[in-house]
């Protein structure tokens, strides 16, 4: 088609959108049936009157649209729930009508390829309609058993060049769910540890938690790269934290270029940033100095300066937090806790944190009740113990001494003899 | 104040920032202490509608979002360094 | 075609074995197929991060697209010699539709669109739930948007200052616990807040989570500074029969999520009753009969979980409303707080609108730059946040325990004869 047509085309499905304000719900908006047509933003777009043409604040397409009918149908009046094998979960509604869902493992970091994958599979088996979870799983949804076991079989054996499963079946019950993570060093300015990397190596090494039900009660890892902690590591059973261990540097010829100083010292926590000036080839120039004595290597001065990196291979690496969880079944939510304050950077595989993970993780599994969650467990043993049973070595650096720290201490008498005590 | 002579004076208080040697790129929260007479909500509308005219732009800094006139201070793109001062 | 230019990178290669699905495999097969050389610099400068042990990126301050004040996160690599292809590799978001279902026809016209536009690569879904767009340079920023807008009338997401992309958990669609239509909120606020959502409006980003119910399942009170939680009010639904099936082993317990291990059979006093944390439910041998005293229920789902086909939530429903949740940047970690125990909803949503103006009235007034609403809140203290800002009723189930110390900032018109004394009659009383 001619561009001029397209445009008319595309004039046309934007009415029929504004006519009902884009709310397509029985019937999905008609301009999804069109082809992707390369060439018209250009034509729409003139960089001399940007506002010519521009539609804003429309947000994303009404969900509804997107609901298979089945789904659609039974809105609101599903009546229970089983999982019938680790990742395949039956749905029955008070219509009758029955779903099976049928849940898949990914990488979060994907090509355009693999998206188009998991659309042949949906249109193969789903009519077209997929859905993903807020852990980076995809659920497919059969409404029949013969399409279930047709469709599970077909999953198992898509695979990339060298092995790996493309849609690996699990992340229900008593698992080790997808783990929620970051950009790492794929993608973002401010990481201290790479994201992806790390995700894949725990998840190699944990693989069979994923498609079982063994563990007491579910598990949700995390991570996150740095402390902005764009991943929701701090309320997790078990997660990656990457952190710094080495102040800022200060480029004093650049940074009075490239920043803002007032900025850059406000953005310290612990006011440790102070102007300054220095003199260059007999030029007067505006600086800062760090205080590194004060400094907690948060990295908040070098997301609003980037003449003050903090990034540093030998100095940065792994945390591990423990015991956090975000439900409110049985106890209440609450904060992972620093058990491990430091394991160095080990591209590729990271061997090092990926044995601690899952030494945390089967020491878990053979101690606590079912139901119990990581946190719940620690709790009920106590922490003195949770260090003994997995014999990871408790360093002052577990001690808290930032803001509300005092809440953390003992102020009692209730503790547990553990090898810990030394009596003389 | 109507609209049209708060965004004048939005554009007063970023010029005369910039007159100082001061900042070149500010929070609305600066433009707030600047214009204590105005709304916030009426501030953010007047620098937004500001920026759709062209005569601010948005700069980010990682996580937050500041105004600055156009081609002043730190460039848009990385590595595009302020002129000297 | 000979002008791909390959880079060793035996590290980022040990990341293709294994059986988790390995994203190398997916890259370099994409990068082969479509010939695209960002596949190849971006797995190089990967190798080259993997050496280093530090990032190769770099940020700039580009926002959005014209007019918008998020949306697209700036991003260069330090190594435009090495890897000139992915010099410019800015990040866009795409505002996920509510619940994150979608249809094939949608999915397979952004891929071909990115493919055309940009890497090719991208995050299913990010953490706050924006699709996002991994890679493209400055020129190719205004087309992605007119494409969008026009060709799938779809809108970028939050991003810097502003609201962030609301995201909700499936309720409705699939959760028989789904206690209000999360999706249907989201949707309705996200339209709502456009101008939000797009522009700068606060001192720092602010974000709405919508839970069906107390699990929680979008992390809501972890991850929202406004979270949405379903709950009920009136009493638990008991189906007798299926509860007895349950403990005569006829029903899976939990769903059949513990099906790998044997843990013995099935126990409702160890498993249920002994495990409500109110202690509030009663296991009556002899009658085989369930009670639960609903009045000290506190809505925690456990027994519900357990036993889903013999339990289910009340039938009066509504929400729980809680303000504040962040991670550690900059004051620490905080859960969300419970502002309101319970609100009825019903669209369009209006009581909920104002609440949320009244809130962030007061931030914009009040917060400093880069402080989240619940810092604000630990910064003035809750109870004047509760009585002299959102002018509510405190009730002890705003607190968990009530204070400890006694230095409590009175009012002078709380307190008889106010402040103003006259030292002159105390010393009448009292000779220095
Ligand atoms: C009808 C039953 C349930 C449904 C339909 C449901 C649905 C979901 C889904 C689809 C996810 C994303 C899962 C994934 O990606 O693997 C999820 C995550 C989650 N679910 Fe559930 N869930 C149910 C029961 C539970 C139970 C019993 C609990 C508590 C023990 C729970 C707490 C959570 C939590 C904490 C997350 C993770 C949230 C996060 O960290 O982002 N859910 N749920
Ligand atoms: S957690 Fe930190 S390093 Fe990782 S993606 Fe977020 S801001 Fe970047
Ligand atoms: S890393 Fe954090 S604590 Fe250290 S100087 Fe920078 S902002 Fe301050
Ligand atoms: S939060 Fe509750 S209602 Fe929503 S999906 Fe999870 S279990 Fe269902
Ligand atoms: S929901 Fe929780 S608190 Fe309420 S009866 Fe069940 S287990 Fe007890």
């Amino acid at each position: 088609m001619a561009d001029e047509k397209v445009i008319e085309k595309l004039k046309e499905l934007w009415t029929k959108y504004e006519e009902i304000d884009g709310k397509f719900d029985e019937e999905m908006d008609p301009v999804f049936k069109e082809p992707y047509y390369p060439g018209v933003a250009e034509k729409l777009f003139n960089p001399d009157k940007p506002m010519e043409n521009r539609i804003t604040d429309i947000g994303p397409p009404y969900f509804r649209q997107f609901l298979p009918p089945i789904i659609k149908k039974n809105y609101g009046k599903w009546v229970s729930h089983e999982i019938i094998q680790p990742g395949v979960l039956k749905y029955e509604s008070e219509t009758g009508d029955v779903i099976y869902v049928v849940r898949c493992g990914t990488p979060r970091l994907e090509t355009t390829d693999y998206i188009r994958e998991i659309c042949d599979i949906a249109d193969k088996y789903c009519d077209g309609y997929v859905r993903w979870t807020t852990r980076n799983n995809i659920e497919f949804h059969v409404d029949s058993e013969e399409k279930l076991k047709a469709l599970i079989e077909d999953l198992k054996n898509r695979k990339h060049p060298n092995g790996s499963y493309k849609f690996p079946i699990g992340g229900t019950g008593a698992s080790v769910s997808n783990i929620v993570h970051t950009q790492g060093w794929i993608h973002c300015h401010t990481p201290a540890i790479d994201a992806s990397g790390v995700v894949k190596s725990i998840m190699d090494e944990l693989f069979e938690y994923f498609g079982s039900h063994k563990l007491p009660a579910k598990t949700r890892l995390a991570l996150a790269c740095c402390l902005n902690m764009c991943g929701a590591v701090h309320c997790s059973d078990i997660a990656i934290v990457g952190i710094h261990r080495k102040p800022p540097m200060v480029e004093d010829d650049r940074i009075q270029h490239v920043c803002e100083i007032p900025l850059a010292i406000a953005a310290c926590p612990l006011g440790a940033i102070k102007p300054a000036t220095v003199e260059i080839d007999g030029q007067k120039k505006k600086t800062v100095r760090v205080n590194a004595e004060r400094c907690m290597f948060c990295g908040n001065c070098y997301t609003m300066c980037p003449a003050m990196p903090i990034a540093d291979g030998e100095g940065d690496g792994i945390a591990i937090v423990v015991g956090g969880k975000v439900t409110n079944r049985i106890s209440p939510p609450k904060f992972s806790r620093v058990v491990i304050p430091f394991i160095p950077n080990e591209p590729p595989r990271w061997p090092t944190a990926v044995k601690w993970i899952k030494h945390i993780l089967e020491v878990y599994s053979q101690h606590a009740n079912k139901y119990e969650r990581v946190g719940d467990w620690i709790e009920r043993i106590g922490w003195e113990k949770f260090f003994e049973l997995t014999d990871i070595p408790f360093t002052e650096k577990s001690i808290d001494d930032y803001r509300l720290a005092y809440t953390t201490y003992r102020t009692s008498t209730h503790f547990k003899f553990t090898k810990h005590i030394e009596i003389k | 104040m109507d609209k049209a002579e708060l965004k004048q004076k939005i554009l007063e208080v970023m010029e005369a920032k910039i007159k100082k040697g001061g900042k070149t790129k500010i929070y609305l929260k600066d433009l707030q202490r600047e214009i204590p007479g105005a709304n916030p909500r009426e501030i953010k509308n007047a620098a937004n509608e500001l920026v759709r005219e062209g005569k601010l732009e948005y700069f980010s800094t990682g996580s937050t979002v500041m105004f600055g006139l156009p081609g002043v201070g730190m460039g848009l793109e990385a590595g595009v360094e302020k002129p000297e001062e | 075609m000979s002008e791909i230019k390959k880079h060793d990178t035996p590290m980022v290669d040990q990341l293709k074995s294994g059986p988790w699905p390995s994203f190398v495999d997916d890259i370099y097969s994409y990068g082969e197929k479509h010939k695209k050389q960002c596949a190849f610099d971006l797995m190089g400068q990967l190798e080259l991060s993997y050496k280093h042990k530090e990032t190769h990126w770099k940020h700039g301050g580009i926002v959005g697209v014209f007019g918008y004040g998020g949306g697209v996160i700036g991003r260069y690599s330090d190594q435009q010699e090495k890897f000139p292809s992915i010099w410019a590799f800015h990040t866009i978001r795409v505002h996920h539709p509510a619940g994150k279902w979608y249809h094939t026809a949608a999915l397979r016209k952004l891929c071909d669109m990115w493919d055309h536009r940009g890497s090719g690569f991208v995050n299913f879904h990010g953490s706050t739930g924006d699709m996002v767009l991994l890679g493209t340079t400055t020129e190719q920023l205004e087309p992605v948007f007119f494409d969008l807008t026009h060709q799938f009338h779809w809108d970028l997401g939050g991003s810097g200052s502003n609201l962030r992309s609301p995201a909700c958990c499936m309720g409705k669609s699939r959760c028989e616990w789904a206690l209000f239509d999360t999706q249907e909120i989201d949707y309705e606020l996200t339209m709502h807040f456009q101008d939000e959502l797009h522009r700068p409006a606060f001192p720092y980003k602010f974000k709405f989570k919508f839970s069906g119910c107390p699990l929680d399942c979008v992390a809501a009170i972890a991850r929202a500074d406004l979270s949405f939680i379903g709950t009920w009010i009136d009493e638990i639904q008991i189906d007798q029969e299926a509860v007895k099936a349950y403990v005569n082993g006829e029903l899976k317990p939990n769903a059949g999520a513990f099906s790998d291990r044997d843990w013995g059979p099935f126990d409702i006093k160890k498993e249920v009753i002994d495990l409500c944390p109110t202690k509030c439910m009663h296991w009556d041998e002899k009658e085989q009969k369930l009670y639960i005293n609903n009045k000290d229920c506190v809505r925690c789902m456990h027994c519900i979980a357990v036993m889903p086909k013999a339990l289910k939530p009340g039938k009066d429903r509504g929400v729980s409303i809680l303000i504040g949740a962040k991670s550690v940047i900059l004051e620490g970690a905080q859960l969300s707080t419970l502002l309101i125990p319970f609100m009825r909803l019903e669209p369009p949503y209006d009581d909920v609108k104002e609440l949320v103006y009244k809130i962030w009235d007061y931030w914009m007034e009040v917060g400093k730059n880069r402080e989240r609403v619940g810092e604000l809140i630990q910064r003035i203290g809750l109870n004047r946040f509760i009585v002299d800002v959102m002018g509510m009723k405190p009730i002890p189930q705003h607190v968990r325990i009530p204070r400890n110390d006694p230095y409590i900032f009175w009012r002078e018109e709380e307190v008889p004869g106010g402040w103003k004394r006259d030292i002159k009659e105390f010393r009448k009383r009292h000779p220095a």
